[in-house]
């Protein structure tokens, strides 16, 4: 009773308006920064542009711009495919030998926080300068990288990596992964470190070892974790800038084969001669934002939905 | 494949500064250093700043008598660039003009390049903008135009003295007013290593037949003949330019391009692009896969014996290797072209123009004048030491010397810069993305042309 009416008390005492002063920094930084810039720009894909002076009211005509028009008919399911390849990429590649890595360096122990620290070291590395180096390693005149293929007679693999348009991208797959890998790594670590010891002595003594007792214990333990990760690769996937505009520039080369969303919006804002630029490239902003929020709240209620399944 | 001097990685990680350092518009290097930074400024631009309908203040009647009066109160100057590189250089220029003009200031301010464009477009919507500006040329300047913020400055600015050609570079597309005055301008030559050359005994091509035995003479030999980044689309059309601008005819195929008479599909034009194919038995082997500033230490470091590229490589050319002997030439008609004299493609770099709400624009008009002189073209070539707008100019470095003469012997325009990037997608992107496919195999010259002409065919209108 005296709970109840010291909780009571409580409420009178904390009054909305208190509340509201509490929340009111982080809601103007986020309105401010987040939502302003949001709105404004989807108002910009409304209308018509001569440089920067606001012409008419256009409504969606832009959209239809960016979807039916040339270069967008073509330079965008293009860009959005390999948007899709690098989201695809990262999880069976960078995700999978991530969570590979977190369960061998879960067990090992002593080595652990040396090895934890070397595998995430490239991931403080600028990915601009990740994607220079890559493209220097890579170069077919004097890249270690093919040299060293020549050296031990694997000569028929010195391809030109990051010229030919079937290897490009998934370059860009491969060097995203090797500087994003300490990623997951530490992220299904911290999630092995939280499965009670209880819990895998008692799955042991069920007599579930090795493969088993991973796919029936460990994995199902590390779905909050591998959700988390899965939406932020997929957000990481569909904004990837740096390292293809490093790697193939702003023109995704070679002929498109390394284009993506990110780049397609930078050479329509900035280096197409089109003085209606900001209206398309608001148009494209918000329809990539969209999909990502979309996509990233679907896949959000989906494993909300799977963790209720799973711990009831 | 050629043989690679096993050197070059070791000679390449030796020293930094051997990094080849880009000049103009030619800075990946850089351009990729800065992405994330424009991209934040993209946010802004798109974002931050609601734009307001400037309003162009009644200039036309105050400024028809001012070009030639002196001002008599004290006036400041703002002068907005991208040139953060020379702003010393700048002052120096200025110097001369504000001591010819007592009571006025000029006042130099140079902002990153790759942020330069939002900067300005931001600050010419404010009333804290420059009194001029250096803008983009061609269809980089539109924007700014279409918006009302430059000056029209027909009639008010002697351009006498500088190359008639060049004034489309400040000139409005839908107005045909002119808005600004060129100050440099870029030409398109072969440059090649004469030791090299006097190694082998060979001589500057004058003929096709010549060429094509010079380039067969260096593929026999270790060197590489050619050098040349396919792997950045943007070099592509730049090569072709070089390799193809006598072929297809130079300013008599733009003349009928932009008549409507002919287009990117001429069976000449195609034959332009299908020599930039054949050219590639003087590269390395999977040239798809070099890069621009491999192409540059290629060059610089001696294993390639020739540089297709633009006046603006030969800064950094004779900064990398002070050593070498460095000579130009343009490469002579092939069998079958239309122009019988070898052809120098060229374009204006930037013009200075005037902020349509400056509130200085008689003494602004004044010292337009002055940038459109002579007197200012020798200093800009002396100083800055660039090819200037201006005609007649006195070049004091051989190699820019024999480049002016070049130019001056057979002018032409580079299309795909000039006359095609008023629109997405601009010509340069397309016929770069073209070629690529036809290095790769799968585009024909033909193709290529095709989709040059298709994809400019979205904006493009002849005779307008």
């Amino acid at each position: 009773m005296r709970v109840k009416t010291a909780g009571r008390a409580l409420s009178v005492r904390m009054p909305i308006l208190t509340g509201v002063v509490f929340v009111a920094p982080a809601l103007i930084l986020f309105a401010v920064f987040i939502l302003y810039p949001l709105i404004t720009a989807l108002s910009y894909s409304f209308f018509s542009w001569k440089g920067t002076l606001r012409g008419e009211f256009i409504g969606l005509e832009n959209y239809v711009t960016i979807f039916t028009k040339k270069p967008f008919d073509e330079d965008l399911p293009n860009a959005f495919a390999h948007n899709l390849l690098l989201f695809a990429g990262a999880m069976v590649f960078q995700n999978s030998i991530g969570l590979m890595l977190a369960v061998v360096l879960h067990k090992i122990g002593k080595l652990k926080r040396l090895f934890q620290t070397m595998f995430t070291m490239p991931y403080l590395i600028s990915p601009l300068v990740v994607g220079y180096l890559w493209s220097l390693l890579l170069s077919p005149l004097f890249g270690p990288v093919n040299a060293i293929l020549k050296q031990i007679g694997l000569e028929e693999f010195a391809l030109p990596w990051l010229g030919d348009p079937t290897t490009a991208i998934w370059a860009i797959v491969f060097i995203t992964a090797w500087q994003w890998i300490g990623f997951p790594m530490l992220l299904y670590g911290a999630a092995l470190g939280g499965i009670p010891d209880e819990v895998t002595e008692a799955a042991e003594i069920d007599g579930a070892w090795g493969i088993k007792k991973f796919r029936t214990i460990t994995l199902p333990l590390l779905l909050p974790a591998l959700g988390t990760v899965s939406i932020l690769t997929f957000i990481g996937a569909m904004e990837a800038f740096a390292i293809p505009y490093a790697v193939g520039g702003s023109d995704g080369t070679p002929a498109g084969a390394t284009d993506v969303m990110a780049l397609l919006f930078y050479r329509t804002a900035f280096e197409s001669g089109d003085v209606g630029s900001i209206g398309t490239s608001s148009a494209l902003a918000t329809v990539l934002f969209l999909f990502i929020f979309g996509v990233a709240v679907a896949l959000r209620f989906l494993l909300a939905r799977g963790e209720k399944r799973l711990y009831g | 494949m050629k043989k690679l001097n096993k050197n070059m990685w070791a000679w390449l990680t030796h020293d930094e500064h051997q990094q080849p350092k880009a000049i103009t518009k030619g800075d990946k290097l850089r351009k990729r250093l800065s992405a994330l930074g424009a991209i934040g400024v993209a946010a802004l631009v798109l974002t931050g700043c609601a734009p307001s309908s400037p309003e162009p203040a009644e200039t036309s009647t105050q400024a028809q008598s001012s070009a030639t009066a002196d001002p008599v109160d004290p006036v400041t100057l703002t002068i907005w660039s991208w040139r953060t590189e020379d702003v010393e250089k700048y002052n120096t220029i200025f110097d001369v003009y504000e001591a010819a003009n007592p009571g006025v200031t000029v006042e130099f301010e140079a902002f990153l390049n790759t942020e330069y464009n939002q900067i300005l477009a931001t600050g010419l919507e404010g009333s804290d903008g420059p009194d001029l500006a250096m803008v983009r040329a061609y269809g980089g300047v539109q924007a700014l135009i279409e918006a009302g913020q430059l000056l029209p400055v027909d009639g008010l600015v002697d351009t006498s003295a500088v190359e008639q050609s060049l004034l489309a570079a400040a000139t409005g597309k839908a107005d045909g007013k002119l808005y600004g005055v060129p100050f440099a301008t870029q030409v398109l030559q072969v440059f090649y290593n004469k030791g090299i050359f006097d190694e082998l005994g060979l001589t500057e091509p004058t003929t096709w037949d010549e060429f094509v035995a010079v380039n067969d003479a260096l593929n026999a030999s270790d060197y590489t003949p050619m050098a040349l980044g396919a792997k950045d689309a943007w070099m592509l059309p730049i090569f072709h330019e070089i390799v193809g601008a006598a072929r297809f005819g130079g300013p008599e195929f733009r003349a009928e391009l932009l008549a409507g008479t002919k287009d990117f599909t001429d069976a000449d034009y195609v034959a332009s692009i299908g020599l930039v194919n054949d050219m590639t038995k003087y590269m390395v082997d999977d040239v798809i896969g070099i890069d621009y500033a491999s192409s540059q230490v290629q060059f610089i470091s001696g294993t390639a014996a020739q540089f297709p590229g633009g006046s603006f490589e030969l800064g950094n050319f004779q900064t990398q290797a002070p050593d070498m002997d460095l000579g130009v030439y343009l490469v002579p008609p092939p069998p079958g072209a239309v122009s019988s004299k070898p052809l120098a493609a060229g374009w204006a770099d930037g013009s200075f123009a005037i902020n349509s709400q400056s509130e200085n624009q008689e003494a602004a008009l004044n010292l337009l004048n002055w940038l459109a002189s002579p007197e200012f073209g020798q200093l800009f070539v002396n100083e800055i030491k660039q090819f200037s707008a201006i005609k007649g100019m006195d070049y004091s470095d051989p190699v820019m010397k024999e480049i002016g003469e070049l130019f001056a012997a057979g002018p032409s325009q580079y299309i795909n810069l000039v006359d095609m990037r008023y629109g997405t997608p601009t010509g340069s992107t397309l016929i770069g993305e073209g070629i690529q496919s036809m290095f790769l195999g799968e585009k024909s010259a033909a193709d290529v042309a095709q989709y040059l002409q298709e994809g400019v065919s979205e904006w493009f209108t002849p005779g307008s």
